[in-house]
């Protein structure tokens, strides 16, 4: 079953058309396409192995796909690579950074393999993590960052550049309630300047409140493409939760956990 | 039942944790929840028993736990927010390890961590080194090595993480099988809506100090606020973010 | 012998018993490697080469011994095998612990993993100390298992009773195993006091630069201290302070008193040996048990977080925007990476070894002197382990995981790239090795020679750097490295025999060549026609590269056999 309600014609930022990506004679994606506008925010789900990752290694040329294309304003990425990827900014699902650096020299390296200008990047550098408050820890190593303060400059490093297209997997995972209402208000803020930004996460309650829409993927296929309200409606389910449970197949979570807790116990003292 | 009686704990003079009491009872999910540096991990690092209190006692099951520290260890379960694991070992070396280390009969928990690993969807990978798997992956890992032991005292601090939707939800379930079960389940999360669908009492620290200790329908009454996440604001967030969001986008911008 | 030891062993707690294993695995810091090495593999190989050693040096002294006939001399040589088969092995103990520096301590993750377990502290100190041992005892019974037996059996065999071989074999043995005791002792003494007394971001740091200097002493001790075993010497007391101050002496004073030869006016040299071997051991004992009360909890006491102070952040531009990334990023990976430094140094000991022996060699004549054989040597050779040493360490890896991030921001072509990798090597390799070469020859005259020997070597320096990074497309320490590429060293070490071949003959051709103008113009421009050839070469290869991250060997490379 395909739900799609794409939105209306408008110049699109990213197409990707019929991806197909197999490894060792196993197809991980098959047919993959969908558009974003600039200034969408659009959610990709699925549950693992569903082919998300493949999906994003292929968007963010980490990947060749088989079969396929990526094109960015209409240009297919393959040919001018370069060009894309100084278009686009990625914060990874796993926060791996050097962690011996500094915060702000990892902003600083970023920024220069980016061909930023001196002054500008130390402007940007110093005053973004000033704003998503690491401006005391800048300069003590990566590696006595907790979490959160790991994907902050993760995301910081995103968008120094000021990217067309923002990529974020998980960027909530680690953050505390302060910073992610600030990382949410900024998604607002930066889809109505006009940017288009990917957002994957499995926290389906915070995709809900912020796509405008969502896609659906699950054993390398996309199931749907839709605002979620409109998927909830059409399949006459209350939320995304159930959306997703019923379009993936989920496994009734109940039962599993008794079965988990009965194990636990084998041959209890 | 755990319960913290007047605990706090200083750090050359400062008080990262000051004067908290509060219980976690058996039967129930306790939520756990403070901003950053509100004292939260200190806490929990001295309920696992990481680190010594300054002051007040932690008591267990009617006695104070540094009676007898292994004894309590023995029937905690810990998984930390940070996944520190060996990761030389595959994930079935690492658990049998640590089912050796708590003298776990060997049969009983090689069945135990098998049926785990296929629970969790982790047995194809049981023979793989921990360094090549994913957050998700090594977080389970995490998970089996807490519970293997069928311990009493349950302690979890942002178990999610890393998971995808299908084993969220499994989670979920488990956690609140394991209260069914009469355990004592302390649950910590910056996520609020999941916290506000398990957790049946909250308790909320601000500064090092207990601001809020009650069931979340209480809290909501009190408070007149529909969700957590408003109740949360209201009590522990000082900062103006939507202001803060636009000097990013400004400044991005440049 | 193998039930028995596993019988002993059962009897032992089993959480010590599985802890220990673990450790074991651990002493020699793998974790840190990207490599999936094979540790058992890896230790058999170790302990195969030290008992090859072993058997050589039996073979030395059992022929050295039969070549001398008066009884004196054969004493003055078994002397002589003495001392150098101690500080040998004080040698190898000293390096083992260096590679193993911070063994015996729990770091943050054995902390944070084993505190919510049932197990009590000391079972994990026991544990660790245990495992470093093994694996220093280990290297100690193979390093001494064929000599250990040869030499006491040929002092043994001197006038006297025939329980002098047991003698010996007991005095030979307790004073190997003192010695090392010592030097692990005194290691982790002051690691342990260190750790106590200082704030831990701190002692981190200055556990980096004492792992380094511990390393440079011993190697520099080893190579650099005289020989003074013949009874003449040691009385000498011009050579007091030097025996005074050496320990690989205290423990050869140590050796021949318990072994009943030792003249009584030396004593105090083997008392020395006796305090020191009491203060470290007592010194490390105590330290270690202070360390596991106090410091266990600091690593999880101390707030996550300290704010840190500015750096040196202002630093110098390395050319255009890539290039300034990849040096900066390439010399802090080498200063913070503890794997990377000792790789280096290992390296640079070399060419800290011939710059000292020079410099010893040079401080005896007065200066100025004229350009000798010696500078030209020297400075060739420095120059090769320096660029050939830090290309090897540029092919390890670090957090490979977090290479994405070069990936995605490629933005420029792959040229670009290597170029600044060339501008690395020459800025962190040649220049240094240059500017020492600079500053010892201002003891050398005429000076237009001396100038002609700068300009050879700063030639020699390029073609070296452009040699080394044929086939070479990659940005330091981001690529994977293959697992069994141990022809990387054989690739090394073939070099090193090729050089030293070639650099006697070349060395006396430039001798001769800076003193007649001629030859010197002509050596001149060949080599800078050989570096312009290879520069032109490597540009051109670049231009068609492609950057990788993940070991896939050019076929050009794996046919000339270049390899890594």
């Amino acid at each position: 079953m395909q739900f799609t309600n794409s939105s209306p014609k408008t110049v699109d930022l990213l197409e990707l058309e019929h991806l197909y990506r197999s490894f060792r004679g196993i197809p991980a994606i098959e047919d993959v396409s969908f558009k974003m506008a600039p200034g969408e925010i659009v959610g990709f789900l699925g549950p693992n192995g569903a082919g998300k990752s493949t999906t994003v290694k292929i968007i963010t040329g980490m990947l060749r796909p088989n079969d396929g294309r990526v094109l960015f304003e209409g240009q297919d990425i393959a040919k001018d690579m370069v060009a894309f990827r100084a278009a686009f900014g990625y914060v990874p699902e796993e926060a791996h950074l050097y962690s011996y650096l500094s915060g702000l020299e990892y902003l600083q390296l970023v920024g220069r393999l980016r061909g930023l200008e001196e002054e500008l990047l130390e402007t940007k550098a110093t005053r973004l993590l000033k704003l998503l408050n690491l401006e005391s820890w800048q300069y003590s190593p990566i590696s006595s960052y907790s979490k959160g303060m790991r994907q902050r400059v993760l995301i910081a490093a995103a968008l120094l550049h000021d990217p067309k297209l923002l990529i974020f997997d998980e960027p909530l995972s680690g953050l505390d309630v302060v910073t992610m209402r600030l990382f949410r208000d900024l998604l607002e803020l930066l889809a109505a300047q006009g940017k288009a930004v990917l957002y994957i996460s499995h926290v389906l309650e915070v995709v809900e409140q912020v796509c405008n829409r969502v896609i659906v993927i699950a054993k390398g296929r996309v199931l749907a493409d839709a605002r979620p309200a409109d998927l909830a409606k059409l399949m006459s389910l209350p939320n995304l939760e159930s959306v997703f449970a019923q379009l993936v197949q989920q496994q009734d979570t109940r039962t599993v956990a008794q079965e988990m807790v009965e194990v636990m116990q084998i041959g209890h003292r | 039942m755990l319960e913290l009686r007047h605990v706090s704990k200083r750090f050359s003079g400062i008080p990262a944790v000051d004067d908290v009491s509060f219980s976690a009872r058996p039967g129930e999910v306790t939520g756990y929840l403070g901003p950053n540096g509100s004292g939260k991990s200190t806490t929990m690092k001295m309920i696992t028993g990481l680190i010594e209190r300054s002051a007040g006692h932690i008591v267990f099951q009617g006695k104070p736990i540094e009676e007898n520290l292994i004894a309590y260890k023995r029937r905690m379960g810990y998984v930390p927010e940070e996944p520190y694991l060996y990761t030389h070992l595959s994930g079935l070396e690492y658990l049998t390890m640590v089912a050796q280390l708590r003298d776990l009969p060997a049969r009983q928990s090689g069945t135990r961590i098998d049926g785990m690993l296929r629970l969790f969807s982790l047995h194809d990978d049981r023979h793989a080194s921990i360094s090549g798997y994913s957050k998700g992956m090594r977080q389970k890992v995490l998970l089996i090595a807490a519970l293997m032991h069928n311990p009493q005292l349950i302690l979890l601090d942002e178990p999610f993480s890393g998971l995808d939707v299908g084993s969220s939800l499994v989670l979920r379930s488990l956690i609140r099988e394991l209260a069914a079960r009469g355990k004592v389940v302390l649950f910590s999360s910056h996520e609020l809506d999941t916290v506000e669908r398990i957790c049946s009492r909250v308790v909320i620290l601000h500064h090092g100090k207990l601001v809020a200790d009650d069931s979340i329908e209480r809290l909501r009454s009190l408070m007149e606020l529909p969700t957590l996440e408003q109740i949360f604001s209201q009590l522990a967030v000082e900062q103006d973010t939507e202001s803060t969001a636009r000097q990013i986008a400004d400044l991005i911008d440049a | 012998m193998h039930k028995l030891i596993n019988k002993l062993a059962a009897r032992l707690p089993l959480d010590f018993r599985i802890l220990y294993h673990q450790f074991l695995l651990r002493v020699v810091d793998l974790e840190s490697l990207s490599i999936q090495a094979d540790i058992v593999g890896y230790l058999g190989q170790f302990s195969g080469v030290l008992i090859m050693l072993s058997l050589l040096h039996a073979m030395v002294t059992y022929i050295g011994y039969l070549t001398f006939s008066a009884p004196a001399d054969r004493l003055a040589f078994c002397w002589h095998m003495e001392h150098y088969l101690i500080s040998t092995t004080m040698l190898v103990v000293g390096l083992i612990t260096v590679i193993s520096w911070d063994a015996a301590f729990p770091d943050r993750r054995d902390v944070m993993v084993l505190s919510p377990l049932p197990i009590a502290p000391r079972t994990i100190l026991f544990a660790k100390i245990t495992a470093a041992a093994a694996v220093l005892g280990l290297a100690i019974v193979t390093l001494n298992a064929a000599s250990g037996i040869v030499l006491p059996l040929l002092l043994g065999t001197q006038p006297g009773p025939a329980l002098d071989f047991i003698q010996s074999f007991a005095a030979y043995w307790f004073t190997i195993l003192a010695a090392s005791a010592f030097l692990y002792g005194s290691i982790l003494t002051i690691q342990g006091f260190t750790a106590l007394v200082l704030p831990r971001r701190i002692f981190l740091r200055l556990s980096a630069i004492l792992q380094l200097a511990a390393f440079g002493l011993f190697l520099g001790v080893y190579f650099a201290q005289p020989l003074l075993t013949d009874p003449v010497s040691l009385a000498d007391p011009r050579n007091r302070w030097i025996l005074a101050s050496s320990p690989s002496y205290w423990f050869f004073a140590l050796f021949n008193q318990l072994n009943g030869s030792w003249p009584a006016q030396f004593s105090w040299l083997a008392s020395r040996a006796w305090i020191a071997l009491g203060l470290t051991v007592t010194g490390a004992a105590s330290s270690l048990l202070l360390c596991y009360i106090h410091t266990m909890k600091k690593t999880v006491e101390e707030p996550d977080l300290v704010p840190g102070a500015g750096g040196l952040h202002c630093m110098p531009p390395f050319g255009n925007s890539l290039q300034t990334a990849v040096a900066l990023f390439s010399i802090r990976s080498l200063t913070r990476s503890r794997q990377h430094r000792v790789a280096f140094a290992f390296y640079l000991a070399f060419v800290f070894a011939l710059a000292l022996s020079l410099l010893r060699g040079e401080l005896a004549t007065p200066a100025p002197a004229p350009v000798s054989m010696d500078l030209l040597i020297s400075a060739f050779l420095m120059m090769f382990f320096a660029v050939a040493g830090l290309r090897n360490v540029f092919a390890l890896p670090i957090s490979l995981t977090a290479n994405w991030v070069l990936r995605t921001t490629q933005l420029r072509p792959s040229e670009d790239y290597i170029a600044a990798t060339r501008r690395t090597l020459l800025l962190l390799a040649v220049a240094p090795i240059w500017l020492l070469s600079f500053a010892l020859s201002f003891r050398f005259k005429p000076i237009p020679q001396v100038a002609i020997h700068l300009a050879v070597l700063a030639l020699l320096g390029g073609i070296l750097a452009e040699l080394c990074l044929i086939g070479f497309y990659k940005v330091p320490f981001t690529c994977s490295y293959l697992p069994g590429k141990a022809n990387i060293q054989l690739v090394f070490w073939g070099f090193v025999i090729v050089m030293i071949a070639f650099v006697v003959p070349a060395a006396q051709f430039e001798l001769t060549a800076l003193a007649v103008p001629l030859k010197a113009a002509f050596m001149l421009s060949a080599l800078g026609a050989l570096f312009w050839a290879l520069w032109i070469f490597n540009r051109h290869r670049a231009k068609s590269a492609v950057l990788y991250f993940e070991e896939i060997p050019d076929p050009l490379i794996t046919t000339l056999g270049l390899s890594v």
